[in-house]
Protein backbone atom coordinates (compact mmCIF):
# COMPACT_ATOMS: atom_id res chain seq x y z
CA UNK A 1 0.00 0.00 0.00
CA UNK A 2 1.38 3.44 -0.89
CA UNK A 3 1.90 6.05 1.81
CA UNK A 4 -1.22 8.01 0.90
CA UNK A 5 -3.39 4.89 0.59
CA UNK A 6 -2.06 3.63 3.92
CA UNK A 7 -2.89 6.94 5.62
CA UNK A 8 -6.39 6.99 4.16
CA UNK A 9 -7.03 3.39 5.18
CA UNK A 10 -5.73 4.17 8.68
CA UNK A 11 -8.34 6.92 9.01
CA UNK A 12 -11.06 4.49 7.89
CA UNK A 13 -9.75 1.90 10.37
CA UNK A 14 -10.22 4.40 13.23
CA UNK A 15 -13.99 4.07 12.86
CA UNK A 16 -13.85 0.29 12.56
CA UNK A 17 -11.70 0.06 15.68
CA UNK A 18 -13.82 2.49 17.66
CA UNK A 19 -17.08 0.70 16.88
CA UNK A 20 -15.44 -2.67 17.50
CA UNK A 21 -14.14 -1.66 20.93
CA UNK A 22 -17.44 -0.07 21.90
CA UNK A 23 -19.38 -3.10 20.67
CA UNK A 24 -17.16 -5.45 22.69
CA UNK A 25 -17.89 -3.59 25.91
CA UNK A 26 -21.54 -2.78 25.33
CA UNK A 27 -24.19 -5.16 26.60
CA UNK A 28 -26.52 -3.84 23.88
CA UNK A 29 -24.36 -5.62 21.31
CA UNK A 30 -25.75 -8.92 22.58
CA UNK A 31 -29.26 -7.60 22.15
CA UNK A 32 -28.60 -6.07 18.73
CA UNK A 33 -26.74 -9.02 17.21
CA UNK A 34 -28.28 -11.99 19.01
CA UNK A 35 -31.37 -11.32 21.10
CA UNK A 36 -33.63 -9.20 18.92
CA UNK A 37 -32.83 -10.99 15.61
CA UNK A 38 -33.39 -14.36 17.31
CA UNK A 39 -36.67 -13.25 18.85
CA UNK A 40 -37.70 -11.80 15.49
CA UNK A 41 -37.04 -14.88 13.39
CA UNK A 42 -38.41 -17.34 15.98
CA UNK A 43 -41.62 -15.42 16.66
CA UNK A 44 -42.30 -14.79 12.99
CA UNK A 45 -41.38 -18.37 12.08
CA UNK A 46 -43.66 -19.80 14.76
CA UNK A 47 -46.45 -17.49 13.61
CA UNK A 48 -46.14 -18.91 10.11
CA UNK A 49 -46.49 -22.41 11.63
CA UNK A 50 -49.57 -21.39 13.61
CA UNK A 51 -51.17 -19.84 10.54
CA UNK A 52 -50.25 -22.99 8.60
CA UNK A 53 -48.70 -20.98 5.78
CA UNK A 54 -47.26 -22.63 2.71
CA UNK A 55 -43.45 -23.02 2.52
CA UNK A 56 -43.38 -20.28 -0.14
CA UNK A 57 -45.27 -17.79 2.03
CA UNK A 58 -43.10 -18.72 5.00
CA UNK A 59 -40.04 -18.03 2.85
CA UNK A 60 -41.52 -14.69 1.82
CA UNK A 61 -41.94 -13.61 5.44
CA UNK A 62 -38.64 -15.01 6.75
CA UNK A 63 -36.73 -13.20 4.01
CA UNK A 64 -38.40 -9.99 5.21
CA UNK A 65 -37.44 -10.72 8.82
CA UNK A 66 -33.85 -11.43 7.84
CA UNK A 67 -33.66 -8.23 5.80
CA UNK A 68 -35.06 -6.14 8.62
CA UNK A 69 -32.62 -7.53 11.21
CA UNK A 70 -29.56 -7.12 9.00
CA UNK A 71 -30.42 -3.57 7.95
CA UNK A 72 -31.16 -2.54 11.51
CA UNK A 73 -27.89 -3.78 12.96
CA UNK A 74 -25.78 -2.46 10.08
CA UNK A 75 -27.35 1.01 9.97
CA UNK A 76 -26.92 1.33 13.73
CA UNK A 77 -23.17 1.02 13.30
CA UNK A 78 -23.17 3.90 10.82
CA UNK A 79 -25.33 5.98 13.17
CA UNK A 80 -23.01 5.08 16.09
CA UNK A 81 -20.18 6.94 14.35
CA UNK A 82 -22.00 10.10 15.49
CA UNK A 83 -24.21 8.80 18.31
CA UNK A 84 -21.44 7.45 20.55
CA UNK A 85 -19.60 10.76 20.34
CA UNK A 86 -22.78 12.69 21.09
CA UNK A 87 -23.52 10.52 24.11
CA UNK A 88 -19.94 11.04 25.30
CA UNK A 89 -20.21 14.80 24.62
CA UNK A 90 -16.99 14.67 22.65
CA UNK A 91 -18.09 14.98 19.05
CA UNK A 92 -15.96 18.04 18.34
CA UNK A 93 -12.75 16.02 18.68
CA UNK A 94 -13.78 13.70 15.87
CA UNK A 95 -14.36 16.63 13.52
CA UNK A 96 -11.11 18.34 14.53
CA UNK A 97 -9.29 15.47 12.87
CA UNK A 98 -8.25 15.72 9.20
CA UNK A 99 -10.87 13.27 7.99
CA UNK A 100 -13.44 13.32 5.23
CA UNK A 101 -16.98 12.12 5.75
CA UNK A 102 -16.19 9.14 3.56
CA UNK A 103 -13.74 7.85 6.17
CA UNK A 104 -16.53 7.96 8.74
CA UNK A 105 -19.12 6.42 6.43
CA UNK A 106 -16.90 3.65 5.07
CA UNK A 107 -15.30 2.69 8.40
CA UNK A 108 -18.53 2.48 10.35
CA UNK A 109 -20.28 0.77 7.43
CA UNK A 110 -17.59 -1.94 7.24
CA UNK A 111 -18.08 -2.63 10.95
CA UNK A 112 -21.83 -2.71 10.28
CA UNK A 113 -21.31 -5.25 7.51
CA UNK A 114 -19.32 -7.41 9.91
CA UNK A 115 -22.11 -7.33 12.48
CA UNK A 116 -24.72 -7.76 9.73
CA UNK A 117 -22.95 -10.90 8.51
CA UNK A 118 -22.96 -12.24 12.07
CA UNK A 119 -26.73 -11.67 12.19
CA UNK A 120 -27.12 -13.36 8.81
CA UNK A 121 -25.16 -16.41 9.96
CA UNK A 122 -27.29 -16.65 13.11
CA UNK A 123 -30.62 -16.25 11.33
CA UNK A 124 -29.65 -18.57 8.47
CA UNK A 125 -28.82 -21.22 11.07
CA UNK A 126 -32.03 -20.64 13.02
CA UNK A 127 -34.12 -20.62 9.83
CA UNK A 128 -32.63 -23.94 8.77
CA UNK A 129 -32.85 -25.52 12.21
CA UNK A 130 -36.28 -24.23 13.21
CA UNK A 131 -38.19 -24.04 9.98
CA UNK A 132 -36.18 -25.95 7.39
CA UNK A 133 -35.66 -22.75 5.45
CA UNK A 134 -32.58 -22.51 3.22
CA UNK A 135 -31.31 -18.96 2.72
CA UNK A 136 -28.59 -20.34 0.43
CA UNK A 137 -31.07 -21.84 -2.01
CA UNK A 138 -30.84 -18.99 -4.59
CA UNK A 139 -27.09 -19.59 -4.95
CA UNK A 140 -24.05 -17.52 -3.98
CA UNK A 141 -24.38 -14.78 -6.62
CA UNK A 142 -28.02 -14.02 -5.77
CA UNK A 143 -27.29 -14.16 -2.06
CA UNK A 144 -24.29 -11.82 -2.33
CA UNK A 145 -26.33 -9.37 -4.44
CA UNK A 146 -29.15 -9.50 -1.88
CA UNK A 147 -26.84 -8.95 1.09
CA UNK A 148 -25.01 -6.15 -0.70
CA UNK A 149 -28.37 -4.54 -1.39
CA UNK A 150 -29.28 -4.78 2.29
CA UNK A 151 -25.98 -3.27 3.33
CA UNK A 152 -26.41 -0.43 0.84
CA UNK A 153 -29.87 0.29 2.27
CA UNK A 154 -28.34 0.23 5.74
CA UNK A 155 -25.65 2.78 4.94
CA UNK A 156 -28.24 5.05 3.31
CA UNK A 157 -30.45 4.93 6.41
CA UNK A 158 -27.42 5.30 8.71
CA UNK A 159 -26.19 8.38 6.88
CA UNK A 160 -29.73 9.79 7.01
CA UNK A 161 -29.78 9.27 10.78
CA UNK A 162 -26.34 10.94 11.09
CA UNK A 163 -27.68 13.90 9.11
CA UNK A 164 -30.64 14.27 11.46
CA UNK A 165 -28.34 13.99 14.49
CA UNK A 166 -26.11 16.81 13.24
CA UNK A 167 -29.13 18.95 12.46
CA UNK A 168 -31.21 18.33 15.57
CA UNK A 169 -28.77 16.87 18.10
CA UNK A 170 -29.90 14.17 20.49
CA UNK A 171 -33.55 15.07 19.86
CA UNK A 172 -33.10 13.01 16.68
CA UNK A 173 -31.58 9.93 18.32
CA UNK A 174 -34.90 8.11 18.20
CA UNK A 175 -34.51 8.05 14.40
CA UNK A 176 -31.67 5.53 14.80
CA UNK A 177 -34.23 2.96 15.96
CA UNK A 178 -37.35 4.13 14.13
CA UNK A 179 -36.13 4.89 10.59
CA UNK A 180 -36.05 1.19 9.76
CA UNK A 181 -39.67 0.79 10.86
CA UNK A 182 -40.78 3.24 8.20
CA UNK A 183 -38.92 1.22 5.59
CA UNK A 184 -40.58 -1.90 7.02
CA UNK A 185 -43.99 -0.40 6.35
CA UNK A 186 -43.24 0.82 2.85
CA UNK A 187 -40.83 -1.69 1.30
CA UNK A 188 -43.01 -4.77 1.76
CA UNK A 189 -41.08 -6.62 4.44
CA UNK A 190 -44.02 -8.90 5.28
CA UNK A 191 -46.30 -8.43 2.27
CA UNK A 192 -46.04 -7.76 -1.46
CA UNK A 193 -46.00 -4.06 -2.32
CA UNK A 194 -48.81 -4.77 -4.79
CA UNK A 195 -51.09 -4.81 -1.72
CA UNK A 196 -50.36 -1.19 -0.98
CA UNK A 197 -52.69 1.57 -2.20
CA UNK A 198 -51.36 3.02 -5.48
CA UNK A 199 -49.88 6.26 -4.05
CA UNK A 200 -48.09 4.31 -1.29
CA UNK A 201 -46.97 1.68 -3.80
CA UNK A 202 -45.37 4.50 -5.79
CA UNK A 203 -43.42 5.48 -2.68
CA UNK A 204 -42.44 1.82 -2.18
CA UNK A 205 -41.11 1.76 -5.74
CA UNK A 206 -38.78 4.59 -4.80
CA UNK A 207 -37.19 2.53 -2.00
CA UNK A 208 -34.22 0.39 -3.09
CA UNK A 209 -34.99 -2.36 -0.56
CA UNK A 210 -38.28 -3.08 -2.37
CA UNK A 211 -36.31 -4.21 -5.44
CA UNK A 212 -33.80 -6.32 -3.54
CA UNK A 213 -36.59 -8.16 -1.70
CA UNK A 214 -38.45 -8.66 -4.97
CA UNK A 215 -35.37 -10.06 -6.71
CA UNK A 216 -34.45 -12.44 -3.88
CA UNK A 217 -38.00 -13.70 -3.35
CA UNK A 218 -38.24 -14.52 -7.06
CA UNK A 219 -35.77 -17.37 -6.35
CA UNK A 220 -38.38 -18.87 -3.99
CA UNK A 221 -41.15 -19.00 -6.58
CA UNK A 222 -42.73 -15.57 -6.27
CA UNK A 223 -43.40 -13.84 -9.54
CA UNK A 224 -41.32 -10.66 -9.59
CA UNK A 225 -43.31 -7.43 -9.42
CA UNK A 226 -40.57 -5.39 -11.07
CA UNK A 227 -38.51 -5.97 -14.18
CA UNK A 228 -34.73 -5.87 -13.77
CA UNK A 229 -35.29 -5.51 -10.03
CA UNK A 230 -31.61 -5.89 -9.06
CA UNK A 231 -30.50 -3.28 -11.56
CA UNK A 232 -33.14 -0.85 -10.30
CA UNK A 233 -32.21 -1.67 -6.71
CA UNK A 234 -28.53 -0.85 -7.22
CA UNK A 235 -29.29 2.20 -9.35
CA UNK A 236 -31.67 3.73 -6.80
CA UNK A 237 -29.27 2.79 -3.99
CA UNK A 238 -26.46 4.73 -5.63
CA UNK A 239 -28.72 7.74 -6.11
CA UNK A 240 -29.81 7.69 -2.46
CA UNK A 241 -26.26 7.09 -1.30
CA UNK A 242 -25.12 10.20 -3.16
CA UNK A 243 -28.08 12.18 -1.82
CA UNK A 244 -27.64 11.16 1.82
CA UNK A 245 -23.86 11.64 1.64
CA UNK A 246 -24.43 15.14 0.25
CA UNK A 247 -27.05 15.83 2.92
CA UNK A 248 -24.63 14.73 5.65
CA UNK A 249 -21.97 17.07 4.27
CA UNK A 250 -24.48 19.93 4.24
CA UNK A 251 -25.59 19.09 7.78
CA UNK A 252 -21.97 19.17 8.97
CA UNK A 253 -21.46 22.59 7.38
CA UNK A 254 -24.70 23.73 9.04
CA UNK A 255 -23.44 22.38 12.38
CA UNK A 256 -20.16 24.28 11.96
CA UNK A 257 -22.09 27.43 11.18
CA UNK A 258 -24.55 27.13 14.09
CA UNK A 259 -22.05 25.96 16.68
CA UNK A 260 -23.82 22.61 17.09
CA UNK A 261 -20.53 20.69 17.37
CA UNK A 262 -19.54 22.86 20.33
CA UNK A 263 -22.94 22.67 22.01
CA UNK A 264 -22.99 18.89 21.69
CA UNK A 265 -19.54 18.71 23.29
CA UNK A 266 -20.46 20.59 26.48
CA UNK B 1 10.10 33.97 1.20
CA UNK B 2 9.55 34.00 4.97
CA UNK B 3 7.12 31.75 6.77
CA UNK B 4 3.60 33.08 7.16
CA UNK B 5 2.49 33.88 10.71
CA UNK B 6 0.96 31.02 12.66
CA UNK B 7 -2.34 32.88 12.82
CA UNK B 8 -3.64 35.87 10.88
CA UNK B 9 -7.10 37.11 11.71
CA UNK B 10 -8.73 40.08 10.05
CA UNK B 11 -12.02 41.69 11.06
CA UNK B 12 -13.47 38.38 12.27
CA UNK B 13 -17.16 38.40 13.20
CA UNK B 14 -19.40 35.66 14.52
CA UNK B 15 -22.92 35.71 15.94
CA UNK B 16 -25.06 32.88 17.25
CA UNK B 17 -28.73 32.67 16.42
CA UNK B 18 -31.25 30.89 18.57
CA UNK B 19 -34.96 30.77 19.35
CA UNK B 20 -37.99 30.22 17.20
CA UNK B 21 -40.12 31.87 15.87
CA UNK B 22 -38.43 34.96 17.31
CA UNK B 23 -34.75 34.78 16.47
CA UNK B 24 -32.29 36.03 19.02
CA UNK B 25 -28.90 37.08 17.72
CA UNK B 26 -26.01 36.96 20.15
CA UNK B 27 -22.81 38.54 18.82
CA UNK B 28 -19.73 36.61 19.96
CA UNK B 29 -16.94 38.26 17.96
CA UNK B 30 -17.11 41.82 16.63
CA UNK B 31 -14.31 42.58 14.21
CA UNK B 32 -11.33 40.86 15.82
CA UNK B 33 -7.99 41.45 14.12
CA UNK B 34 -4.56 40.19 15.18
CA UNK B 35 -1.73 37.94 14.12
CA UNK B 36 0.42 35.47 16.02
CA UNK B 37 4.03 34.82 14.99
CA UNK B 38 5.28 31.25 14.91
CA UNK B 39 6.89 29.66 17.91
CA UNK B 40 5.28 31.81 20.61
CA UNK B 41 2.80 31.16 23.36
CA UNK B 42 -0.07 33.54 22.83
CA UNK B 43 -2.72 33.92 25.51
CA UNK B 44 -6.28 35.11 25.11
CA UNK B 45 -7.74 36.45 28.32
CA UNK B 46 -11.25 37.55 28.99
CA UNK B 47 -14.28 37.09 31.22
CA UNK B 48 -16.96 34.47 30.52
CA UNK B 49 -18.76 35.20 27.27
CA UNK B 50 -15.89 37.31 25.94
CA UNK B 51 -15.65 35.17 22.79
CA UNK B 52 -12.47 33.23 23.61
CA UNK B 53 -13.83 29.77 22.82
CA UNK B 54 -15.60 31.05 19.71
CA UNK B 55 -12.36 32.52 18.42
CA UNK B 56 -10.34 29.37 19.12
CA UNK B 57 -13.04 27.16 17.62
CA UNK B 58 -13.00 29.14 14.38
CA UNK B 59 -9.23 28.71 14.19
CA UNK B 60 -9.64 24.97 14.82
CA UNK B 61 -12.28 24.83 12.00
CA UNK B 62 -15.05 23.74 14.36
CA UNK B 63 -16.97 26.93 13.63
CA UNK B 64 -17.46 28.99 10.52
CA UNK B 65 -17.11 32.77 10.84
CA UNK B 66 -19.84 35.10 9.57
CA UNK B 67 -17.43 37.70 8.24
CA UNK B 68 -13.75 38.45 8.01
CA UNK B 69 -10.88 36.09 7.39
CA UNK B 70 -8.72 33.75 9.41
CA UNK B 71 -5.60 32.02 8.17
CA UNK B 72 -3.77 29.37 10.12
CA UNK B 73 -0.21 28.50 9.07
CA UNK B 74 -1.00 30.15 5.74
CA UNK B 75 -4.25 28.24 5.12
CA UNK B 76 -7.69 29.83 5.08
CA UNK B 77 -9.86 28.15 7.73
CA UNK B 78 -12.98 28.32 5.55
CA UNK B 79 -11.53 27.36 2.17
CA UNK B 80 -8.83 24.91 3.28
CA UNK B 81 -10.09 23.42 6.56
CA UNK B 82 -8.58 20.01 5.83
CA UNK B 83 -5.09 21.51 5.47
CA UNK B 84 -5.57 23.35 8.74
CA UNK B 85 -6.71 20.21 10.59
CA UNK B 86 -3.63 18.32 9.38
CA UNK B 87 -1.32 20.82 11.10
CA UNK B 88 -3.36 21.98 14.09
CA UNK B 89 -4.89 20.33 17.11
CA UNK B 90 -6.95 21.49 20.03
CA UNK B 91 -7.46 20.51 23.62
CA UNK B 92 -10.08 21.95 25.90
CA UNK B 93 -10.47 21.89 29.64
CA UNK B 94 -13.85 20.20 29.50
CA UNK B 95 -12.86 17.51 27.00
CA UNK B 96 -14.84 14.28 26.90
CA UNK B 97 -14.06 10.98 25.26
CA UNK B 98 -15.85 7.64 24.89
CA UNK B 99 -16.52 6.39 28.37
CA UNK B 100 -15.48 2.78 28.05
CA UNK B 101 -12.25 3.27 26.10
CA UNK B 102 -8.87 3.42 27.81
CA UNK B 103 -6.33 6.23 27.33
CA UNK B 104 -4.19 3.97 25.13
CA UNK B 105 -7.21 3.13 22.93
CA UNK B 106 -8.33 6.76 22.74
CA UNK B 107 -4.87 7.94 21.69
CA UNK B 108 -4.64 5.09 19.17
CA UNK B 109 -7.99 6.02 17.61
CA UNK B 110 -7.15 9.72 17.36
CA UNK B 111 -3.73 8.89 15.92
CA UNK B 112 -5.52 6.77 13.31
CA UNK B 113 -7.88 9.65 12.56
CA UNK B 114 -4.81 11.81 12.01
CA UNK B 115 -3.54 9.24 9.50
CA UNK B 116 -0.58 8.07 11.59
CA UNK B 117 0.19 4.58 10.35
CA UNK B 118 1.55 1.31 11.74
CA UNK B 119 4.61 1.29 13.95
CA UNK B 120 4.94 5.08 13.99
CA UNK B 121 1.49 5.25 15.58
CA UNK B 122 2.26 2.65 18.22
CA UNK B 123 5.53 4.35 19.16
CA UNK B 124 3.87 7.77 19.29
CA UNK B 125 1.01 6.59 21.47
CA UNK B 126 3.43 5.03 23.96
CA UNK B 127 5.59 8.18 23.94
CA UNK B 128 2.55 10.34 24.69
CA UNK B 129 1.52 8.06 27.55
CA UNK B 130 4.98 8.66 29.02
CA UNK B 131 5.11 12.38 28.25
CA UNK B 132 1.80 13.11 29.95
CA UNK B 133 2.47 10.60 32.75
CA UNK B 134 -0.48 8.42 31.81
CA UNK B 135 1.26 5.07 31.60
CA UNK B 136 0.05 3.90 34.98
CA UNK B 137 -3.53 4.54 33.86
CA UNK B 138 -3.22 3.41 30.25
CA UNK B 139 -5.69 0.54 30.71
CA UNK B 140 -8.25 2.32 32.90
CA UNK B 141 -11.61 3.14 31.25
CA UNK B 142 -12.02 6.87 30.61
CA UNK B 143 -15.06 7.08 32.88
CA UNK B 144 -12.90 6.01 35.84
CA UNK B 145 -10.13 8.59 35.34
CA UNK B 146 -9.76 11.60 37.65
CA UNK B 147 -10.30 15.11 36.27
CA UNK B 148 -6.56 15.73 36.18
CA UNK B 149 -5.90 12.54 34.23
CA UNK B 150 -8.71 13.38 31.79
CA UNK B 151 -7.14 16.77 31.24
CA UNK B 152 -3.73 15.24 30.62
CA UNK B 153 -5.29 12.76 28.22
CA UNK B 154 -6.94 15.65 26.35
CA UNK B 155 -3.54 17.29 26.01
CA UNK B 156 -1.98 14.01 24.86
CA UNK B 157 -4.76 13.60 22.29
CA UNK B 158 -3.99 17.08 20.98
CA UNK B 159 -0.40 16.01 20.31
CA UNK B 160 -1.10 12.84 18.29
CA UNK B 161 -0.55 14.62 14.96
CA UNK B 162 2.47 16.58 16.25
CA UNK B 163 0.71 19.88 15.53
CA UNK B 164 2.59 23.01 14.51
CA UNK B 165 -0.14 25.05 16.20
CA UNK B 166 -1.65 23.80 19.42
CA UNK B 167 -4.87 25.42 20.59
CA UNK B 168 -5.57 25.09 24.30
CA UNK B 169 -8.93 26.24 25.58
CA UNK B 170 -8.76 26.59 29.37
CA UNK B 171 -6.32 23.67 29.73
CA UNK B 172 -6.11 23.82 33.53
CA UNK B 173 -9.68 24.71 34.42
CA UNK B 174 -10.93 22.88 37.50
CA UNK B 175 -7.60 21.24 38.29
CA UNK B 176 -5.77 21.03 41.60
CA UNK B 177 -2.86 23.49 41.81
CA UNK B 178 -0.18 20.78 41.67
CA UNK B 179 -1.70 19.25 38.52
CA UNK B 180 -2.02 22.73 36.95
CA UNK B 181 1.66 23.39 37.60
CA UNK B 182 2.61 20.13 35.86
CA UNK B 183 0.42 20.84 32.86
CA UNK B 184 1.86 24.36 32.56
CA UNK B 185 5.35 22.90 32.66
CA UNK B 186 4.42 20.50 29.88
CA UNK B 187 2.98 23.34 27.79
CA UNK B 188 6.14 25.40 28.25
CA UNK B 189 8.26 22.38 27.31
CA UNK B 190 6.30 21.86 24.10
CA UNK B 191 7.21 25.33 22.90
CA UNK B 192 10.78 25.06 24.14
CA UNK B 193 11.58 21.59 22.83
CA UNK B 194 9.38 21.31 19.74
CA UNK B 195 8.92 24.94 18.73
CA UNK B 196 5.14 24.45 18.77
CA UNK B 197 3.12 27.66 18.51
CA UNK B 198 0.58 27.64 21.32
CA UNK B 199 -2.63 29.60 21.44
CA UNK B 200 -4.05 29.54 24.91
CA UNK B 201 -7.23 30.82 26.45
CA UNK B 202 -7.40 31.03 30.20
CA UNK B 203 -9.11 32.61 33.15
CA UNK B 204 -5.97 32.36 35.22
CA UNK B 205 -3.83 35.46 35.18
CA UNK B 206 -0.87 33.67 36.66
CA UNK B 207 -1.02 31.11 33.87
CA UNK B 208 -0.94 33.80 31.20
CA UNK B 209 1.76 35.75 33.00
CA UNK B 210 3.90 32.66 33.48
CA UNK B 211 3.53 31.15 30.02
CA UNK B 212 2.63 33.73 27.43
CA UNK B 213 4.93 35.82 25.31
CA UNK B 214 1.99 37.90 24.28
CA UNK B 215 -1.53 38.45 25.57
CA UNK B 216 -4.77 39.83 24.16
CA UNK B 217 -7.68 40.87 26.34
CA UNK B 218 -11.04 40.10 24.84
CA UNK B 219 -14.33 41.45 26.11
CA UNK B 220 -17.74 41.32 24.44
CA UNK B 221 -16.10 39.99 21.29
CA UNK B 222 -13.62 42.87 20.97
CA UNK B 223 -9.93 43.14 21.68
CA UNK B 224 -9.35 45.66 24.45
CA UNK B 225 -5.59 45.43 24.75
CA UNK B 226 -2.62 43.49 23.45
CA UNK B 227 0.98 43.14 24.51
CA UNK B 228 3.30 41.26 26.83
CA UNK B 229 2.44 41.14 30.52
CA UNK B 230 4.80 43.97 31.51
CA UNK B 231 3.79 46.34 28.76
CA UNK B 232 0.12 45.74 29.52
CA UNK B 233 0.65 46.54 33.17
CA UNK B 234 2.40 49.74 32.22
CA UNK B 235 -0.10 50.71 29.57
CA UNK B 236 -3.25 50.11 31.58
CA UNK B 237 -1.81 52.15 34.44
CA UNK B 238 -3.53 50.43 37.26
CA UNK B 239 -0.71 51.78 39.41
CA UNK B 240 1.81 50.40 41.91
CA UNK B 241 0.85 49.84 45.52
CA UNK B 242 3.04 51.49 48.20
CA UNK B 243 2.40 50.29 51.72
CA UNK B 244 3.97 52.17 54.65
CA UNK B 245 4.03 52.04 58.44
CA UNK B 246 4.54 55.58 59.74
CA UNK B 247 5.51 56.78 63.21
CA UNK B 248 2.74 59.37 62.89
CA UNK B 249 -0.24 57.57 61.36
CA UNK B 250 -2.07 60.83 60.73
CA UNK B 251 0.65 61.97 58.32
CA UNK B 252 -0.89 59.94 55.47
CA UNK B 253 -3.37 62.73 54.69
CA UNK B 254 -0.48 64.87 53.42
CA UNK B 255 0.58 62.22 50.92
CA UNK B 256 -2.66 62.44 48.97
CA UNK B 257 -1.74 65.83 47.56
CA UNK B 258 1.63 64.72 46.15
CA UNK B 259 1.98 64.46 42.35
CA UNK B 260 1.46 60.94 40.97
CA UNK B 261 -0.40 59.67 44.03
CA UNK B 262 -3.68 58.25 42.73
CA UNK B 263 -5.18 57.22 46.06
CA UNK B 264 -4.24 56.93 49.71
CA UNK B 265 -5.91 55.39 52.76
CA UNK B 266 -5.04 54.21 56.22
CA UNK B 267 -5.93 50.63 57.17
CA UNK B 268 -5.00 48.62 60.25
CA UNK B 269 -2.05 50.82 61.07
CA UNK B 270 -0.67 50.81 57.53
CA UNK B 271 -0.88 53.55 54.97
CA UNK B 272 -1.80 52.16 51.57
CA UNK B 273 -1.14 54.42 48.60
CA UNK B 274 -1.49 53.79 44.88
CA UNK B 275 0.98 55.69 42.73
CA UNK B 276 1.21 55.83 38.95
CA UNK B 277 4.84 54.65 38.93
CA UNK B 278 6.59 53.60 42.14
CA UNK B 279 10.10 53.97 40.72
CA UNK B 280 9.38 57.59 39.81
CA UNK B 281 7.30 58.67 42.82
CA UNK B 282 8.89 56.86 45.74
CA UNK B 283 11.90 59.23 46.18
CA UNK B 284 9.57 62.28 46.31
CA UNK B 285 7.25 60.52 48.71
CA UNK B 286 10.06 59.56 51.11
CA UNK B 287 11.67 62.99 50.83
CA UNK B 288 8.37 64.60 51.72
CA UNK B 289 7.95 62.40 54.80
CA UNK B 290 11.58 63.00 55.83
CA UNK B 291 11.19 66.78 55.54
CA UNK B 292 8.00 66.59 57.61
CA UNK B 293 9.90 64.63 60.26
CA UNK B 294 7.77 61.54 59.91
CA UNK B 295 9.68 58.34 60.52
CA UNK B 296 9.02 55.41 58.19
CA UNK B 297 9.07 52.07 60.04
CA UNK B 298 8.21 49.80 57.12
CA UNK B 299 7.87 50.12 53.37
CA UNK B 300 6.62 47.68 50.76
CA UNK B 301 6.11 48.23 47.04
CA UNK B 302 3.95 45.90 44.99
CA UNK B 303 3.71 46.02 41.21
CA UNK B 304 0.25 45.33 39.81
CA UNK B 305 -0.32 41.79 38.61
CA UNK B 306 -2.15 40.86 35.48
CA UNK B 307 -5.27 40.27 37.53
CA UNK B 308 -5.43 43.98 38.31
CA UNK B 309 -5.03 44.76 34.61
CA UNK B 310 -7.75 42.28 33.80
CA UNK B 311 -10.12 43.73 36.39
CA UNK B 312 -9.43 47.22 35.12
CA UNK B 313 -10.15 46.18 31.53
CA UNK B 314 -13.18 44.12 32.39
CA UNK B 315 -14.71 47.04 34.32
Amino acid sequence: MTGTAAREWTKVSAFIRKNWLMARRNIFTVFEVVFWPTVGVLSVGLLTRFLDLTPETTAFILIGTLALSIIQVCQLDVAYAILFEMWAKGIKHQFLAPIGLWHLALGSWLMGILRGLAVFALLAGLGWWGFGFDFFHPGPAALVAFLLGLFLNAVIIGLGVCTLLLLFGLRAEVSAWSAVSLILLLAGIYYPVSLLPPPVAAVAAAIPLTYFLDAFRAHYGFAPVFEAALLKGFATSLVYLALTYGALGAALTHARRRGTLLRLSE
Amino acid sequence: MGLSPAVEIHDLEKSFRSGWPRRRVQPALRGVTFSVPRGVIFAILGPNGAGKTTLLSILATLLLPDRGSARVLGHDVVREPHRVRERVNMSSGNANFLWSLTPREILDIFARLAGVTGRVRRVRVEALLDLLELRGHAEVPYSELSTGLKQRLALAKALVNEPELLILDEPTVGLDPDVSVRIRAQIAALRRERGTTILLSTHYMREAEELADEIVFLRDGRILARGDADSLKRRIKVGDAVSLVLADPAAWERLRALPGVLACASRDGRVECVVDDARKRLPDLLRHLHEAGVEVHDLRVTEPDLEAVFLELAR
